[in-house]
């Protein structure tokens, strides 16, 4: 039963008809490159630059040009690997889970989302990939018979279940967009003048036409990958997180983590998502798609998580201090008050204090205001993991081991460079693909229930 | 195993009822239903929901193919872990049972899930004849913009101008025919 809803807000404003979504969003990819697309895929392919002077000198002369040590083996590159890979959590969230939930506001943001997730997951494998030194030998994290004798993997090691899954959630999350997509390359093909434009357009649309039952086999393809993207996106950063849970380290040996490593990412991704979202809809003239109802329910699930990742840091202090395990009561302690007090605090400030202000409708829904909040919590999200690999890592068992550390000049290179990366692949997306899922919006732009 | 309904070629004449409404389509679509027309397919730009129910498309198999293959990639998995951990080379490590554990469970997990979206996605694929780089078998540039195309095949048993009176009464914005690949306008 079709009927006009009273109730809900309009999702996408403007009075717009399917052609208007059509003309509006293919705009980018028809017309040449604006002014602030060009000045932002320069200073994006400068910081690409930066990523491949740091990544040559770290291959040049091995990663003893990072500040790693004995004691504080994992440094700046693990913390990168989750914070990115926390990013890449938003994506498959609002495609897939918001997808079960039937949240149609999910439909003008998804499709950067899901590309955001992309990228990002590209930019976190390549930290524990070079962490590995010998970089050329990387296959044998792979399941391979081993050249040197019969020894295979270990299926009891997380570091294993993080190929495993890490792949697995790329290739599906690629598999996701890329169906999600082909509608909108066939409209994009049917539009575009130029002969190589039309051949690559036509390659990818894979001769699509729009039949009432590729529709139907389309939607039903759309909901069985976000049913199993959903377990698949919690899957990945449980598994991230048993990386550390299942050691021994104080500090890491938590059965909290998997919920909270999984409520970060989506707030970590969330904060992304808004940083991108914020400026694409006042450059690319989108504020119509995107609206303020959209800012204001992503601000909802920031302050949402937020304050579940809060709560799982204070019940961590509490369950530390309850054990009545020294190590672990001195690893806390050490975190709020030892040498790094102030990554510990920016973190507490970042994504336990300052989400609260969401709290305000005026905060929810004023633009440059969000902006501000999504760099905070991304901030604080990147100290967070920080807090929890070096902290635990500087002082452990062993007094005479403790040791301080700080990322060197090509670790922060490597990370800065990784932003170089993933705004190359958006500039790119945004120019050559529509931002916006037009077969989805057309299906939602008269308000129909 | 194609979805021989898709293609185009080799058909008889088709009569083309373009919209530019969704319920216009809809109602249209359910009448000529309703007459006994048989509907060779409706391309429309976005999803119209339960307009399959009402050209009579079958449910796909989609979902059990999905179950197939999810079974295959657990059963693989099982099956690699099995031979490397402990058929070709067990090993000790942390004196940890080496069966079944609950440590065979993430990788189990992900190889169900990378075969099933997979396997899915191609039988998708296949089955609805998309292919890299196929010339599109369009009826209008606008059907994948804005407007809205029913299609049926002409038959002994169609009547021509009480379908194209069925569409234009639904209020069809164009009636067109098209045999032999050229279309013409009514």
């Amino acid at each position: 039963m079709i009927y006009d809803s009273i109730i809900r807000e309009q999702l996408v404003t403007g009075g717009k008809t399917a052609a208007d979504v059509t003309r509006d969003i293919s705009r980018p990819i028809l017309n040449k490159p604006s002014m602030a697309w060009k000045v932002g895929f320069t200073f994006a392919v400068i910081f690409l630059g930066i990523f491949g002077l740091s990544l040559f000198w770290t291959l040049w002369t091995g990663i003893g040009v990072w500040n790693i040590n004995k004691s504080v083996m994992w440094g700046w590159d693990i913390t990168n690997f989750v914070f990115w890979v926390g990013i890449g959590h938003a994506g498959t969230l609002i495609s897939a889970i918001l997808l079960l939930f039937r949240q149609k506001w999910r439909m003008s943001i998804n499709r950067s989302a899901e590309a955001m997730t992309i990228f990002a997951v590209i930019c976190a494998a390549m930290f524990p990939v070079f962490h590995m030194g010998r970089v050329w030998v990387g296959y044998w994290a792979l399941p391979l018979p081993n050249a040197f004798g019969s020894l295979w993997v270990n299926f009891n090691s997380p570091l294993l279940w993080d190929v495993f899954a890490i792949s697995t959630y790329f290739s599906v999350s690629l598999l996701f967009w890329y169906i999600g997509l082909i509608p909108d390359i066939a409209t994009i093909r049917d539009k575009v003048k130029g002969k190589y434009e039309k051949f690559w357009y036509r390659f990818f649309s894979m001769g699509w036409t729009g039949g009432t039952r590729t529709w139907a086999r389309y939607e039903l393809i759309s909901l069985i990958l976000a049913g199993l993207s959903t377990p698949l996106v919690l899957s990945v950063h449980t598994i991230v997180s048993t990386d550390f849970a299942t050691s021994i380290v104080p500090g890491w040996h938590t059965t909290i983590f998997p919920p909270y490593f999984v409520a970060g990412a989506i707030f970590s991704g969330f904060g992304m998502v808004a940083t991108l979202l914020v400026v694409a809809r006042k450059v690319m003239n989108y504020e119509n798609y995107i609206t303020i109802g959209h800012l204001d329910a992503m601000c909802k699930i920031i302050m949402l998580t937020g304050s579940l990742v809060g709560i799982a840091y204070l019940t961590e202090f509490f369950i530390a201090q309850y054990s009545g395990v020294e190590y672990e009561q001195y690893a806390f302690k050490n975190r709020a008050f030892g040498p790094y007090w102030w990554a510990y605090w920016s973190m507490m400030f970042c994504n336990l204090v300052s989400p609260q202000v969401f709290w305000f409708k005026w905060a929810r829904t004023t633009p440059w205001f969000i902006f501000i909040m999504s760099i905070v919590v991304n901030v604080g999200m990147w100290f967070e993991r920080f807090v929890i690999i070096v902290t635990s890592l500087h002082r452990d068992y062993l007094p005479s081991s403790w040791v301080m550390y700080s990322g060197s000049l090509t670790e922060v290179g490597l990370f800065l460079g990784t932003f170089g990366i993933f705004f190359t692949c958006f500039f790119l997306f945004a120019k050559f693909l529509p931002v916006i899922n037009m077969a989805e919006i057309k299906s939602i732009i008269r308000n129909r229930e | 195993m194609i979805d021989k309904n898709l293609s185009l070629r080799n058909r008889r004449k088709l009569l083309l009822g373009l919209f530019d409404d969704e319920d216009k389509m809809v109602a249209a679509t359910s009448a000529l239903v309703h007459e006994g027309v048989k509907i060779q397919d409706v391309y429309t730009p976005y999803p119209v929901h339960g307009l399959d129910r009402i050209i009579g498309a079958r449910r796909s198999w989609l979902s059990i193919v999905a179950f197939l293959c999810g079974l295959t990639g657990f059963s693989l998995a099982y099956l690699m872990i099995w031979y490397m951990y402990v058929y070709d080379w067990p090993m000790d490590i942390g004196n940890k049972p080496e069966r079944l554990t609950p440590s065979w469970v993430p990788i189990l997990f992900e190889s169900t899930v990378l075969l099933t979206a997979f396997g899915m996605a191609f039988f998708f694929f296949w089955r609805s004849r998309l292919v890299h780089g196929i010339k599109p078998e369009l009826l209008d540039p606008r059907q994948t913009d804005d407007l809205m195309i029913i299609c049926v095949e002409s038959g002994h048993d169609v009547n021509e101008s009480q379908v194209l009176d069925i569409m234009k009464q639904n209020g069809a914005a164009e009636l067109r025919t098209r045999d032999g690949g050229v279309s013409t306008v009514i």
